[in-house]
């Protein structure tokens, strides 16, 4: 617990003269979820672009077990073990779940041909490991729940190495039953122990639910950050709301 | 209700089930419709020797191109110029044979002839895909240019060369060259043997009638057979159909997206270029109107087999199948005296259409109705 896996200092992402980073701190630590909060346009989805390699910081350093890293490229994240699963998972729905799950890093033998046998057990059993039991690993994506697909799409970065997985809103645009199963397959990630997760998120009660560690964003701003005993219900109602009062929000709309 | 879980809504289905929704099976039932109806229609003359090889050949034609645009489409692109590559292909390949080859560098043997060409179409394939993922134009503007571009350079050439737009009377270079007789030669000769062993394939004279089918034949086996390997059992079959899906999805799993899409046009290119090589070594023969509207042809062929129009979904399979009827609809007017050979082309569009219905439906079904 001493040592995060990844740690973040200072961050600093600027678009011409825009700053939609303005210095931001986290450390997420293996075995933990960290929860990052914030309002639209707080910078979540740059923080992420630039942990997972697509942004590179305009100051600020990385760290990956103590040590700085730079990644010039998605594949140099990925490489140090940072496992990005986007909202749109990068799933192909007309292929099967096998073919999925190794699109791009398929297992082959003579003459180039698929080992499909050996495919198809390992993406049944990966994905058994993080909870559902996925009888037929031959069928379409596209026939599964949006819940299956993160499920999926989790379960293929951690077979190819992800230390840190970061979730980019998995339980947004899901039913409640679905929003379960997601939520479970992160308390199962993280019951595994090696495994660091970032859980964006906008839903204060999913975060509740799994969360061990929050950061909260605002304009590009860290106003916030804690351990779940740190931070009781109203603390982070309030930061939930980018730092506002329930009284000043409600004087603002009383004022109309 | 603890029990249940979303894994147990999916229906487990029986080897029947599954094998009823494959999306090669429409293409199956009219593939035996056609064979059954053209064999009663034509008194089974359809089928004998002569017909049977007729209809080969043909079948074997689109068969090989089919191939070809099939695959490119799984991969989301198409290609319009497959017509005019055949045209040029035919046209280069007979131009040496006549003139001897460029540059006053000699006489041209048959295979040199057929390698020089093919490196000028895998090339021309070539940057035709460099073009379409380069600039992210729709391949059916970039290969709608290459159509007329292609047929036009194929016409100048013959005018400029040959005085002449076609080029008849060539040696049958067959005779003497092992190579023109595995293009335009015969094949499975052994299938008509034994016919005439068991006591059928006689002409009116009581001799074998018939010897083999056109070289065409092992040529389409070879490429369906290898297409179908490569498409469903291997690393690039599995980066094609990647490819087609969501290009974005493959390309983050790092999917060489612009080499599978650029390789796919030189394989049509590669498809054009043997189909015009058994069509010259076959009739010793070429012109400047041949491969007109192929690419047409190979298109409806790949959609009637239960390719999608939208990429990511198709089987060589079905190609196969929709090569066959396609092929023995074409023929039929030779069999069948009594119709109109323009028939044909109402009974494609027909199936054609039908076919898209279906494959949609397939896609609805798979994605879950988006």
């Amino acid at each position: 617990m001493a040592e995060p896996y990844l740690r973040v200092e200072n961050l600093v992402k600027r678009f011409g003269p825009f700053t939609a980073l303005g210095g931001v701190d986290l450390e997420v630590y293996p075995g933990e979820v960290h929860c990052l909060l914030g309002d639209n346009g707080a910078g979540k989805s740059t923080l992420i672009k630039t942990l997972s390699g697509v942004h590179q910081p305009t100051e600020g350093k990385i760290y990956i077990e103590g040590k700085p890293v730079t990644f010039r490229s998605p594949r140099d994240a990925s490489a140090a073990g940072i496992g990005t699963v986007y909202q749109d998972l990068a799933l192909n729905p007309l292929m099967s779940v096998t073919r999925n799950f190794f699109m791009g890093r398929e297992l082959t033998g003579p003459l180039g041909s698929l080992r499909m046998a050996e495919m198809n057990k390992i993406a049944h059993d990966e994905m058994l490991k993080i909870g559902i039991d996925f009888s037929d690993p031959t069928q379409a994506v596209g026939t599964m729940s949006g819940g299956q697909r993160q499920t999926l799409a989790i379960a293929r970065a951690i077979h190819f190495g992800a230390k840190v997985l970061i979730l980019d809103e998995p339980t947004s645009a899901l039913g409640q039953r679905q929003q379960m199963g997601v939520l479970k397959t992160i308390k199962r990630v993280r019951a595994r122990g090696d495994i660091a997760i970032i859980f964006i998120t906008h839903n204060e009660i999913h975060s509740r639910l799994v969360g061990d560690r929050y950061t909260f964003l605002a304009l590009g701003k860290s106003i916030g950050a804690g351990t779940a005993a740190e931070i009781g219900d109203k603390e982070m109602r309030r930061l939930m709301s980018g730092g506002a009062e329930m009284g000043d929000l409600k004087a603002e709309l009383d004022a109309i | 209700m603890a029990d249940l879980n979303e894994a147990t809504r999916l229906q487990k289905e029986t080897t029947l089930q599954k094998l009823l929704r494959r999306p090669e099976m429409g293409a199956f039932v009219v593939m035996i419709v056609i064979i059954v109806a053209l064999a009663i229609a034509s008194d089974g003359k359809a089928f004998n020797p002569l017909g049977l090889k007729n209809n080969i050949a043909i079948i074997a034609q689109y068969g090989i191109i089919a191939t070809g645009a099939a695959a490119l489409m799984i991969a989301g692109e198409f290609d319009l110029s497959i017509g005019s590559m055949i045209g040029f292909a035919g046209m280069s390949m007979a131009m040496m044979l006549k003139w001897g080859l460029p540059f006053g560098l000699g006489e041209a043997s048959p295979a040199m002839a057929f390698f020089i060409t093919l490196a000028m179409t895998l090339g021309i394939g070539w940057m035709i895909g460099m073009i379409v993922v380069r600039s992210g134009l729709s391949s059916f503007i970039v290969t709608l240019a290459f159509l007329f571009f292609l047929r036009g350079v194929t016409e100048v050439c013959f005018r400029l060369i040959n005085q002449s737009t076609q080029i008849s009377g060539l040696p049958d270079f067959k005779l003497e060259s092992w190579f023109a007789n595995l293009m335009g030669g015969e094949v499975f000769g052994w299938f008509y043997d034994l016919w005439f062993m068991l006591g059928g394939n006689l002409n009116r004279r009581g001799e074998q009638w018939v010897t083999g089918f056109d070289a065409r034949f092992l040529w389409w086996i070879i490429i369906a057979g290898a297409a179908y390997f490569i498409l469903s059992r291997t690393q690039i079959g599995n980066w094609i159909y990647a490819t087609g899906d969501n290009k974005e999805a493959a390309r983050a799993n790092g999917v060489p997206v612009d080499k599978v899409k650029v390789g796919l046009f030189m394989f049509t290119a590669f498809c054009a270029t043997i189909f015009a090589a058994c069509q010259v070594y076959d009739t010793n023969t070429s012109d400047a109107a041949k491969g007109n509207l192929m690419e047409l042809f190979a298109i409806a062929i790949a959609v009637v087999g239960g390719t999608l129009m939208t990429g990511g979904f198709g089987s060589i399979i079905g190609v196969v199948f929709g090569a066959i009827t396609v092929g023995l609809v074409a023929n039929a007017v030779f069999f069948i005296p009594a119709i109109d050979g323009a028939w044909f082309r109402v009974f494609l569009g027909g199936i054609l259409l039908a076919a898209v219905f279906a494959n949609e439906r397939i896609r609805k079904r798979i994605t879950g109705g988006i």
